[in-house]
């Protein structure tokens, strides 16, 4: 204890830049809480109306183990080139051994890791559990959450289909819009950029080698890596108090907690099996999006991005694309500065913007088609 | 002037003449696809019942310019099923296609291009040729492939799947929680026996 | 004869006694319904005896029990043939288990003084008895084998038989005789039971499962030290057993259940030589395609002009697609005057390819987020998702002889020179640089 009044004095004492880092990394790698007693045997949960908020961390860690899991078997089958790609997916549904279970359990793993995400971001929000000392977490937490947008964004185009091929050179294209918007020569930026992420010309070998690469490799470690910063915090810091009275009591992380977890987790694996057992991603899709991508034929109708795009796709088709554009901007501005912006607000505000922002997106995801349909006429 | 006695006759020759031969001539039928997108609300194809998802007419593999001599003798030969019953195996039509003229006859099919929701009633009830459960005249209203197993109406797919396999959900659910209550019981022993030396 | 007394007497005869004397004996001589346990006088065989029996036993009769109350049930069950292997060996295991605890409690009864001191010849006909009844059973599981499905149809036919009163032993009249000496067997036992310590049966510790942590005050110094450790390890030790058969069963669920799947998964599939020979189909239909593709690009690469079609063949209502330079779809159709008109077909909005049938008023539609295109200006209708207008390709024309006789789109002069004759013969190429 005494070390780090020593270490706070000498460095505040010094005012400076080196000093106040000091200071702020001290806070939030507190060096004498990391320890196993700490860590785990003593960290506790308040229990009180939202303590619900306290699953939905781990359920996002879950479906994403069940992805890993999922995703190992696939890879065993699947083939990234352009002529066997839907070939090899089609092989995986109709003659692998369980290939069907896994490739839906993936799909249906990918939207529930992606809803649980959102849920986490909005339920973390309103619980204010950015503030002091976690803002790490917080500011890791978004990386992830965006980490896990674009997994899900590269992890569709690899069946090579209509929608899969279309729908991405639809998220593209709205990168390259960008650049009208940009001055003189930097006009050129947005084209160059997303003739990175493709790899050439047009959407081809090149995109669904590197977006392959990203899917397997390349965003897993990143994950990995940022998750144990993420989750080494949580349990550095221990669960946040999440309202503003005070519990009435807490229970043992380890046990008692934990145990509850994993009675959640079970139930949630057990109506994964059961939805990925009895209804196929694809069935959700309308059948001519399923062929083969044609890359000499029309674009067949219907083409949209999956549905946790849809509250950004909605208002792009809605609205002039500089607002989305600024609204976007926005809001990852936002949400990355959060731990400063929201530093003095009450729970109560905070609840309030969560529910707020949770029907927008409700609303714009499940009734966008029809919103769009009423106004397109 | 005319004379109608030899007008007439002509006319109504040359009226069956054109029922007769023109839609034999048109390969492609629209009003089913325009039927089955108001239907079923979402976008369909020719892939239905048509090999080549574009339609019949092109070069293409599975399209009328694009066969060669063995599917062209085939073709040949599904022109001819006027009446039902008969196997064909056109190269332009699927099989949910050649199961449609197996059941119905070519003459059926033509009549009901213009009552596209009778072919509905045409239909056996019991022909599913993918498998899933749903049979192919419900899968025409909801306007989902007849031909793949994977697709067809959610809702309907998770009520047929989820009697098909009851027992393996039932056995899944007993292994689940069975293992849940187990690894729970071992973090409470874990966890009693830690308290004690701490 | 000999038959209905045995099939049909006997059981009603066995089950009366037995209800009526179990009853009487609870009301005159309640303390004799115990298994009147020797575990004072000897304790380690009994260990070795009496726990392996009982285990054993108690899931036979278990599965015996639940395959008579719902046969409906069972049968579907055992249709998944690894469920049917598993039921057969355990119940090959169990038995054996209860062979071997039987044995062990015999040579204990006949060979130690002390429990010979308390031995009743009924004692020694309740081990013959289970003895032979137990061998039996797994003499007809070895020799008469996947008895727990061929019950279903006879031995629990028969049973319901009787127990609706309308006896009926065709069902087990062509049994072998192992199975004939079981049954009779099963009706002796019990027939016996109230006047043995089978009565036992009837006074299971039920409450004992699920009875709390005896919590011990010694009055002993000693072991009053020792208490707190002791009950913490026997509680432990409860939830350790708990855990240990929780995961072994779920485990054993899942392995049984996924274990074919597993390892059919990375043994690989095998196809039928039909489902083979699609499928290279399907893959070679997709490598041409591919291979297609790639000449394409390569013949863009090496050529300043690509052909596009004879000029007789464009048509003004329906275009023709094609790729242009830059791999992107492109539009032809006959302008108005005879000469091409060349429009890329790549939505100026989100990049959908546009469609090639021109309306009445001659534009093209987008069918993604419906833009309309003029074909001659390129222009989105007002309101259009799509601003820009769809940019105009170079074309040339070339007649039989290889010469170029007009150019587009900006080239006026060429084309109003042309005879209908030269325009029947001419050929559409579309190049690199825009007109």
């Amino acid at each position: 204890m005494d070390d780090i009044k020593q270490t706070e004095r000498a460095g505040s004492g010094n005012g400076s830049l080196t000093g106040k880092a000091m200071n702020f990394m001290l806070e939030r790698f507190p060096v004498e809480k990391m320890n196993f007693h700490y860590m785990f045997e003593q960290k506790e949960v308040p229990v009180h109306s939202m303590s619900w908020g306290y699953y939905t961390g781990g359920l996002t860690f879950f479906f994403f183990v069940i992805q890993v899991i999922t995703g190992l078997f696939l890879i065993f089958y699947y083939q990234p080139t352009v002529s066997d790609a839907y070939l090899s997916v089609e092989f995986i549904n109709n003659h692998v051994s369980g290939g069907s279970l896994i490739r839906n359990m993936h799909a249906w793993s990918s939207s529930a890791m992606i809803f649980f995400a959102m849920l986490h971001l909005l339920v973390t929000f309103a619980m204010k559990s950015f503030v002091k000392p976690r803002e790490l977490t917080w500011i890791a937490g978004v990386i992830l959450l965006f980490i896990t947008f674009t997994f899900g964004f590269t992890g569709y185009l690899l069946p090579w289909n209509q929608i899969a091929v279309n729908a991405t050179k639809v998220g593209l294209q709205s990168i390259e819009d960008v650049g009208q918007y940009l001055p003189g020569a930097l006009s050129t930026l947005p084209q160059v950029l997303r003739e990175t992420f493709q790899g050439e010309a047009s959407v081809g070998q090149s995109t669904l080698g590197r977006f392959y690469a990203l899917h397997v490799v390349i965003l897993p470690l990143a994950l990995s890596a940022l998750l144990g910063l993420h989750l080494f915090q949580v349990q550095l810091h221990g669960m946040s108090r999440g309202v503003d009275e005070k519990p009435k009591r807490s229970e043992k992380f380890f046990t008692a907690f934990f145990f509850k977890d994993l009675e959640v987790w079970a139930l949630a694996f057990f109506i994964l099996f059961c939805l990925a057992l009895c209804i196929p991603f694809e069935s959700f899709l309308p059948f001519p999006l399923l062929a083969p991508y044609d890359p000499l034929g029309a674009t067949p109708a219907g083409i949209k991005p999956e549905w946790y795009f849809f509250f950004v796709y909605y208002p792009l088709e809605l609205l002039p694309f500089w607002v989305i554009l600024l609204a976007s901007l926005a809001a990852v501005l936002v949400l990355f500065l959060t731990p400063w912006i929201f530093r003095g607000t009450s729970r109560k505000t905070l609840r309030f913007i969560a529910v707020l922002a949770a029907a927008y997106l409700f609303v714009m995801t499940v009734f966008g088609q029809a919103i769009y349909e009423a106004l397109k006429s | 002037m005319i004379k109608m006695d030899v007008l007439a006759p002509g006319i109504l020759l040359w009226l069956f003449a054109v029922i007769l031969s023109g839609p034999a001539e048109v390969q492609a039928y629209p009003q089913f696809q325009e039927f089955v997108e108001k239907r079923s609300k979402q976008p369909v194809n020719c892939a239905m019942c048509h090999a080549n998802g574009n339609g019949p007419d092109g070069q293409k593999p599975g399209q009328t310019g694009g066969l060669n001599e063995e599917e062209t003798k085939r073709l040949e030969q599904a022109r001819t099923a006027f009446e039902k019953g008969v196997e064909v195996e056109s190269p332009i039509l699927n099989q949910f296609g050649n199961e449609i003229v197996r059941s119905l006859g070519r003459k059926k099919v033509i009549a009901l291009i213009r009552e596209p929701e009778k072919l509905y009633d045409e239909l056996p009830a019991g022909s599913d040729i993918d498998g899933d459960g749903v049979p192919d005249r419900d899968e025409y209203l909801d306007g989902t492939d007849p031909t793949n197993k994977f697709h067809a109406s959610p809702l309907k797919l998770l009520f047929i799947n989820l009697n098909q396999f009851k027992m393996h959900v039932a056995l899944a659910a007993l292994a689940i929680f069975s293992i849940n209550l187990g690894l729970g019981h071992l973090i409470k022993g874990i966890s009693l026996l830690s308290r004690k030396r701490a | 004869m000999l038959d209905s007394f045995l099939y049909v007497a006997l059981p009603y005869l066995a089950v009366t006694i037995c209800i009526a004397g179990s009853i009487y004996r609870i009301r005159r001589e309640p303390i004799t319904y115990s298994a009147l346990s020797s575990q004072f006088l000897e304790n380690n065989g009994l260990l070795w005896g009496s726990l392996p029996w009982h285990i054993g036993i108690i899931v036979i009769i278990l599965a015996h029990a639940l395959a008579f109350l719902c046969p409906g049930l069972w049968q579907q069950i055992l249709s998944v043939r690894a469920v049917l292997l598993v039921v057969e060996v355990c119940g090959y295991g169990l038995s054996i288990l209860c062979i071997l605890g039987l044995v062990v409690l015999a040579v204990r009864r006949l060979t130690s003084p002390r429990i010979q001191a308390v031995t009743t010849a009924m004692d020694l006909v309740v081990l013959l008895l289970l003895i032979l009844q137990v061998g039996c059973g797994l003499m007809i599981a070895v020799q008469y084998r996947w008895g727990s499905l061929w019950s279903v149809g006879t031995t629990c036919q028969y049973l319901w038989s009787l127990a609706l009163f309308q006896p009926d032993i065709s069902y087990i009249q062509d049994l072998p005789h192992a199975v004939k000496g079981h049954i009779v067997g099963a009706w002796l036992l019990i027939l016996v039971v109230p006047f043995s310590r089978l009565i036992h049966m009837f006074s299971v510790p039920l409450s004992y499962l699920t009875r709390p942590p005896q919590n011990v005050i010694w009055t002993n110094p000693r072991r009053a030290e020792a208490a707190g450790e002791v009950f913490v390890k026997e509680e432990s030790r409860r939830h350790f057993v708990l855990a240990a058969g929780g995961i072994a069963f779920g485990g054993f669920l899942l392995l049984i259940g996924t274990f074919d799947k597993i390892f059919n998964f990375f043994f690989g599939p095998r196809l039928s030589a039909a489902e083979e020979t699609k499928l290279m189909q399907h893959k070679l239909e997709r490598l041409k395609i591919t291979a297609e593709q790639r000449s394409l690009e390569l013949e863009r690469r090496e050529s300043r002009f690509i052909f596009i079609a004879d000029l007789k063949d464009l048509s003004d209502t329906e275009g023709k697609y094609f790729i242009d330079f830059s791999m992107q779809p492109g539009i032809a159709f006959k302008g108005e005057n005879g000469l091409p008109i060349l429009i890329s077909a790549k939505c100026t909005h989100l990049g959908c390819t546009v469609g090639n049938r021109r309306d009445a008023e001659g534009r093209i539609l987008c069918p993604c987020h419906v833009s309309y295109f003029d074909v001659v200006t390129g222009k989105p209708n007002e309101g259009a998702p799509a601003k820009a207008p769809l940019p105009h390709l170079g074309w040339i024309l070339m007649n039989s002889k290889d010469q170029v006789i007009a150019r587009g789109p900006h080239d006026k002069t060429g084309g109003v020179n042309l005879s209908a004759q030269t325009l029947a013969d001419a050929r559409v190429f579309v190049t690199r640089e825009e007109g």
